[in-house]
């Protein structure tokens, strides 16, 4: 009797404590503790905080100097040809000699990465002053990197890993320029006076990259061609005038990269090719349909996107950005008047060809570049591929020559290259191995060395973030 | 037969024994206690500029969580909105949400500044040292973020078990009296 009762007495508190627990289990929210992850824990303010009227133009500064008109130029970003290869005939070293670079002049610039345009003799940089604070377009004179004159206007720049960063585009009569905060200014080559100026963020609504703008401005036929993002996706601008000629819709809200228009012929037709921040397209740089879009893609979109567009002979383009993007390749194809695009390859940087902030260059069938420093192993060598497979490494420049983030280009077929702390390599273009023909360190304690080069009549303008460089490179 | 030394008998050259042996072994014990006071301690810590983020710290640390945690030189930090180290690469937006934290414990906390500024501060509590930011902040950024091994956490085991796995050799001992291997010229306490 007893020992059932104790039993019983038993069963009842077990059900008790095992109908508690499970109310217990029930009602505790083993996520109590936890804190949510929201957006806006940062308390991000509006926007830009700095709003102010900008005087395009405004200031103008002149040295009476005398130079010689020389005949090469390197117009723009990437050359004339916008394949970064120079065509000019002046032989250049390829070695430096017991003396070393023959270093001509150089110049303090503005914390940045803005490069130069050279056009018969003079040198055109877009520098920040930051005691100033002014962009302004120096214009210097090759030799001996004397100011000939300056015009910009004042802007409030914040230090953002560098102020300026664009190149300006020149020709025969006009210089187009883009300032960090996507002010567009378009001068007289010659006199430097002032023709019309643009606030493209303010004009079309455009959030302004992050560290600023980066797109080199285009002009092809005395048009200047801004890929704008925000109301329009791309426009062209009378240089004569500063008149809008035409534009092109942006429906889906693409915004502004870091990446140049590349123009390109294919299909019988020019079109400008543009990377946006939400897609890429081709569109009609000629013609009665010229700003319409003949293509575009949505298949590759990126956070940030530096590198342009590669755009290839048989109607291939290889397109790479850093921030972990790494590349894709797409075939562009014509069908009777309407174009169309195929995703060849796509693959992270650590599988084949990209580049984080330099544009590739296609040479004798071949791409080459520097790979980033989330590719594997093999970061920041640079590399050789067949752009029929861009995840084969035809070549690599080995573990011991790295060169970060800096730019390349190719003169008097050999490759020249810079990396971050500025030195200089000089190597063989070969599409078979790396070979290195001399190196020498040319910007004293450099930092940040990743302006594009830019190369005439034999003198190699380059910088670091704060210095830039003249080097005599001819035979 | 032998006479014996009336002057120093067996019982003194037993008991004068004892005496030196115990001069002897409080003389060796008072050396090293001695020494131990005086002499320099080693500690064990991260070279940030070998470390290759392999992740190991976060794993084979004997403390649970690791005693690796992150550091960040503010004086290198670009205080970037689009910051390697906090979002995941190629993010949806450049926001606090967690699908766009690349910390697995949320340990960085993100404080706007002012535009274009954010700064990226560390919960040395939340961290579990998995170097996940620091790869980001490596390869996209300027290396402010880093690891270091928290002195107060660690055990200081004679033998180390992640150094003996760090694939660069990133870790060895340093002197007590520099027990840090820092970047950049200050950091700010979590």
């Amino acid at each position: 009797m007893i020992q059932k009762k104790i039993l019983n007495i038993t069963i009842i508190v077990v059900s008790v404590v095992g109908i508690m627990m499970i109310i217990w289990w029930l009602t505790k929210d083993p996520t109590a503790k936890f804190s949510k992850s929201l957006p806006g824990l940062d308390k991000r303010g509006v926007g830009d905080t700095v709003s102010e009227n900008v005087e395009i133009g405004k200031i103008f500064e002149s040295n009476t100097l005398v130079y010689n008109e020389l005949p090469g130029t390197w117009p723009r970003f990437r050359g004339v040809d916008f394949d970064n290869i120079s065509k000019s005939p002046v032989r250049l070293k390829e070695k430096f000699g017991s003396k070393g670079p023959d270093i001509r002049w150089t110049l303090s610039l503005g914390e940045g990465h803005s490069g130069a345009a050279i056009y018969k003799g003079l040198v055109y940089v877009l520098d920040y002053n930051e005691k100033d604070k002014a962009d302004l377009l120096r214009c210097l004179i090759l030799k001996d990197g004397k100011e000939l004159w300056r015009r910009g206007y004042h802007v409030t720049i914040k230090r953002n890993h560098g102020m300026s960063r664009t190149i300006p585009a020149i020709n025969e009569k006009y210089i187009v320029t883009i300032g960090p905060r996507c002010h567009v200014m378009c001068l007289d080559r010659t006199t430097g006076n002032f023709r019309w100026g643009l606030d493209v963020a303010k004009e079309y609504a455009v959030e302004i990259p992050f560290w600023y703008t980066g797109q080199c401005p285009l002009i092809d036929n005395d048009i200047a061609v801004i890929a704008t993002g925000g109301k329009a996706l791309m426009v062209g601008i009378s240089c004569e005038t500063g008149k809008k000629l035409w534009e092109t819709p942006n429906p889906d809200g693409w915004n502004m990269s870091h990446s140049s228009i590349m123009p390109f012929n294919f299909g019988g037709r020019k079109m400008y090719v543009y990377s946006a921040i939400g897609g890429m397209a081709g569109i009609a740089a000629d013609g009665p349909d010229v700003g319409k879009v003949l293509w575009k893609t949505s298949a590759w979109n990126h956070s940030v996107v530096a590198p342009s567009p590669v755009c290839m002979p048989d109607g291939k383009i290889f397109i790479t950005a850093g921030y972990g993007a790494g590349a894709m390749m797409l075939q562009l194809k014509k069908n009777g008047s309407a174009f169309s695009l195929n995703v060849l390859q796509q693959y992270l940087p650590r599988f084949g060809l990209a580049c984080e902030q330099q544009t590739p260059v296609f040479w004798e069938g071949h791409l080459f570049g520097i790979l980033p420093k989330d590719a594997g192993s093999l970061r920041n060598q640079f590399v050789c591929v067949d752009p029929y497979d861009c995840k084969k490494m035809v070549w690599s420049s080995g573990p011991t020559s790295r060169f970060g983030l800096g730019p390349y280009f190719i003169a008097d077929n050999k490759f020249f290259i810079l990396d971050d702390e500025g030195t200089l390599t000089i190597i063989k273009p070969s599409s078979s191995r790396y070979i290195q023909l001399d190196q020498a360190k040319v910007v004293k304690d450099g930092a940040d060395a990743w302006a594009p080069m830019a190369i005439a009549d034999g003198y190699l303008i380059l910088r670091d973030s704060k210095t830039m460089t003249c080097i005599n490179m001819n035979l | 037969m032998a006479e014996k030394n009336p002057k120093y008998s067996r019982r003194d050259f037993l008991r004068n024994g004892t005496r030196i042996s115990l001069l002897i072994t409080l003389g060796t014990v008072g050396g090293i206690s001695a020494r131990h006071l005086t002499h320099e301690k080693y500690v064990w810590q991260i070279d940030p500029f070998k470390c290759t983020q392999c992740g190991r710290c976060a794993t084979s640390c004997v403390m649970s969580p690791s005693a690796v945690k992150c550091l960040h030189a503010y004086d290198l930090c670009g205080y970037c909105d689009l910051c390697g180290g906090y979002l995941k690469s190629d993010p949806n937006k450049r926001s606090t949400a967690a699908e766009n934290q690349l910390c697995p414990t949320a340990a960085i906390q993100r404080k706007y500044i002012e535009e274009p500024y954010f700064e990226y501060v560390i919960n040395e509590d939340l961290c579990i040292g998995c170097a996940k930011c620091v790869k980001g902040c490596t390869s996209f950024g300027n290396g402010s973020l880093h690891l270091q091994i928290i002195q107060s956490r660690c055990l200081n085991c004679n033998e180390c078990s992640i150094a003996r796995l760090c694939p660069s050799d990133a870790i060895s001992r340093v002197k007590g009296s520099k027990p840090y291997m820092v970047k950049g010229s200050f950091t700010k306490e979590s």
